[in-house]
């Protein structure tokens, strides 16, 4: 093969390179859309949203506590947000904290069908906290519901703890699958159904 | 030039160099294109999946070494070790193997005991206890072939066998392990009208009960010797007329009119017997031999919540969950077994860690008609009490299974097939993954989550939380009729203080043994039976039924209980993927409510 030859194989494989680089930048670039970009960067700052958190409430259900939080328009920002200030407890009286003052949202990811998966990190301790059924639900389910019935692009939530799906939180809700939300969890089955 | 182009993919290091040496243009275009294709096919050859290699040795024969005698039994020779086959050891060793029409569950009987084991099921249970082997079961030559250490677990720890393989001859050699000498020490207890006998040993002896001897419990020891105690023990006690020790047999001696139970206590090892007069009120007939087609409930299956490490609830006061669900499941398999008659199943009798997974299979493998798994409740904030049962919210996501569930609840009274139209949904039914076979019991489930319900709130007066729905693990899998209750509010200091008090639990344990004999007398289409000292409950109206009057004999079953074996019994229990990403969904009934609607 001649020296040109040579060199023009090389500088087809170094155009191809580059052009392709370029093609997988510029898609990235028009799947998100340049105005999405726009938004999130005018969107640093945020904007006050209100929002309703779901906290353990007396009797064994959930209750719902009107708050504003500071939010970009950003989905993930947005579960992110909601999932700190539910950690963070209740700013109502009779309502509880779902979950030990020292567990804390270790990652968000959000997947292109819907699904939020939430990670929960409690430092210094492989496993969540004990408790019984109804307990669990109101842990599982004040994230679900206060995910999925405020942001819309979260229609499941599945929730992981320390970084891993585990069969159950402590022993009774399947969590090998998403949860959709539920305002109610736990309602009994009207006694006419019985 | 031919010569060339054949000479090309010689090597893939020299590709360059050789085509290099290729001058005509139209032969080292294609060429390279070659060169460039070929990683491409060596790496798809590479991701292609290969056949599964052959079970090394299958229809094998090893050579068993038993009391002198060499019996041919077929041997399988796994990566993992050795399957024999059982048919030709159980003809060696004695006991008996029985399976169900199905092949999918198997009972070998061993010194008094039962073993059941299931092929593709690594855990079996020997008696109560629940053991992994090795490697699962398999159909094979000789009958289900199972791995030695089953072998040494079952007539080595039953029998006092000693199994030795020797992979360089092909020979498995059994031999009488040599007898242990253990001294026994016996106690009676007389106490409300109920004898307590128990025998403490050393160590677990091999043994087996003889309760066919009238009048007298025997505990035959197999391949052990007692050493009876001296001076020996004087009893005098109402219900017992007397306590023989010998070298090879523990002889106790009843008083007519009385009844036993045994059970087992560890640390050390104690095998108790409560000895009580016989109960003026029996429960129902025996029921039919096992193999009858007819509907009924026989073994029922109870799951003491949580244990080991996993606490579960803790109480203000310190009361775990798992120590007082084992105590309830305890009391209520006594109760059971006084006024019912059933086989009662508990899935731990020990404070051990179980997995969920492990908890439906022992159900499963023991081809139980109820499953009820007992539970005490907590809750954050404040005010939660009383009692509620649950049932599982499916998690039918795919619209195949919610047609099967739907076609499921939907059937009509008395059993009858699905209507027409129904019939894709139950040839659906047979495709659907083993962790929704609860689907096909959903009715029944929430049926007998009704009378559980209802008994409690008739027994205590308790504050009556209802029945509901939820996706909870361990119902997941379950082939048949099954329900979690909560028995209480541990997070509720005057609950937790309740339910530390016995009488308290035996009225709970009443309610609960009173729903299983209505749900069971339902089934099996008899009249209602009141427990002992306690009237009957109202039967509740079967879901879309009017209540009969207390009176008239229990409605016949909206639909009996399914068959098990449709579509997840013999289904591997473990190792099965884990999630499988479908959402928690809400059932295809129309009047449930329960977690995991959609909002």
């Amino acid at each position: 093969m001649s020296r040109r030859a040579a060199s023009f194989i090389l500088g087809f494989a170094l155009a191809l390179l580059v052009g392709g680089g370029l093609w997988w930048w510029l898609s990235g670039r028009l799947h998100r859309g340049f105005g999405a970009s726009g938004q999130e960067a005018a969107g640093q700052e945020g904007e006050r949203v209100a929002f309703n958190l779901y906290f353990p409430g007396a009797g064994g259900g959930l209750q719902a506590e009107a708050r504003e939080l500071q939010v970009t328009g950003a989905p993930k920002d947005r579960i992110r947000k909601l999932v700190d200030a539910l950690l963070a407890g209740p700013q109502t009286k009779g309502l509880a904290r779902p979950f030990p003052e020292d567990v804390a949202l270790g990652s968000v990811q959000l997947s292109r069908d819907g699904v939020a998966y939430v990670d929960l990190r409690w430092p210094d301790h492989q496993d969540p906290p004990p408790g019984g059924s109804t307990e669990e639900i109101q842990r599982v389910y004040s994230i679900v519901d206060s995910v999925a019935l405020n942001v819309p692009e979260a229609k499941q939530v599945a929730l992981l703890w320390n970084g891993v799906q585990r069969e159950t939180l402590s022993g009774h809700l399947d969590l090998t699958r998403p949860f959709v939300p539920d305002r109610a969890p736990a309602q009994a089955v009207p006694a006419a159904s019985r | 030039m031919a010569g060339e182009a054949v000479a090309a993919p010689a090597r893939w290091s020299e590709g360059g160099a050789i085509l290099s040496g290729v001058k005509h243009r139209r032969i080292r275009t294609p060429l390279t294109f070659l060169f460039l294709l070929l990683p491409v096919l060596v790496a798809a050859q590479g991701e292609r999946p290969q056949a599964p290699p052959a079970a090394a040795g299958a229809g094998a024969r090893a050579t068993v070494a038993l009391e002198g005698r060499e019996i041919p039994v077929p041997v399988t020779i796994n990566p993992s070790g050795p399957m024999f086959g059982l048919v030709p050891l159980v003809d060696a060793l004695g006991g008996k193997l029985t399976s169900d029409e199905a092949g999918e569950s198997f009972t070998l009987r061993v010194a008094d005991k039962d073993v059941v084991l299931g092929p593709g099921n690594a855990i079996i249970t020997v008696g109560d206890a629940i053991i992994s082997v090795s490697q699962p079961p398999a159909p094979g030559e000789g009958g289900l072939q199972v791995p030695v250490d089953f072998l040494r677990k079952t007539y080595g720890d039953l029998l006092g066998y000693a199994f030795e393989w020797h992979p360089e001859t092909n020979r498995l050699t059994i031999a009488q392990r040599e007898t242990r000498e253990m001294a026994v020490m016996l106690d009676v207890v007389h106490l409300q009208g109920m004898t307590t006998v128990v025998l403490q040993f050393p160590e677990e002896p091999r043994y087996q009960i003889d309760r066919q001897q009238p009048g007298a419990i025997v505990v035959q020891m197999l391949a052990d010797r007692l050493t009876p105690p001296s001076p020996p023990k004087v009893v005098q006690d109402p219900l017992v007329q007397g306590v023989t020790i010998e070298p090879q047999q523990v002889r106790i001696q009843l008083v007519a009119g009385t009844q036993a139970e045994s059970y087992i206590l560890q640390n050390p090892f104690r095998l108790v017997f409560d000895i009580h007069p016989t109960s003026a009120v029996e429960g129902p007939a025996a029921p039919s031999a096992p193999g009858a087609e007819a509907p009924g409930v026989r073994t029922i299956v109870i799951d003491p919540g949580h244990g080991g490490a996993e606490t579960g609830a803790i109480g203000p006061g310190g009361v775990q969950e798992k120590d007082l669900t084992l105590q309830l499941a305890r009391e209520l398999e006594a109760k059971l077994s006084q006024h019912l008659s059933v086989r009662v199943v508990l899935t731990r009798n020990e404070d051990s860690i179980l997995g969920l997974s492990d908890r439906t299979a022992i159900a499963n493998q023991n081809k139980a008609d109820l499953f009820v798994s007992i539970h005490l409740n907590s809750s954050l904030g404040s005010g939660a009490y009383g009692t509620e049962t649950y049932f599982l919210s499916p998690q039918a996501t795919d619209p195949r299974a919610e047609r099967s569930a739907a076609a499921e609840n939907a059937a009509p009274a008395g059993g009858a097939p699905p209507a027409a139209g129904d019939a894709a949904a139950q040839q659906d039914l047979q495709l659907i993954l083993w962790d929704l076979a609860q689907a096909h019991h959903m009715a029944e489930s929430q049926r007998f989550a009704n009378m559980i319900q209802g008994e409690l709130n008739q027994t205590l007066q308790l504050k009556d939380r209802g029945v509901k729905q939820a996706p909870f693990r361990v119902l997941v899998g379950a082939t048949m009729p099954a329900v979690l209750v909560e028995l209480g509010f541990l997070s509720n200091p005057d609950e937790e203080k309740k339910l530390q008090d016995p009488a308290y639990r035996d009225q709970l344990v009443e309610a609960l043994s009173r729903a299983i004999g209505r749900y069971k007398a339902l089934v099996e289409n008899k009249p209602e039976q009141p427990s002992a000292g306690q009237p009957a409950a109202p039967p509740q109206a079967a879901p879309g039924r009017p209540a009969a009057p207390p009176s008239a004999p229990a409605a016949p079953p909206a639909k009996p209980p399914a068959k098990m074996g449709a579509v997840a019994v013999g289904a591997p229990l473990r190792g099965r993927p884990g999630g499988t990403g479908r959402p928690h969904r809400a059932a295809p009934t129309a009047t449930s409510q329960r977690i995991g609607r959609p909002a």
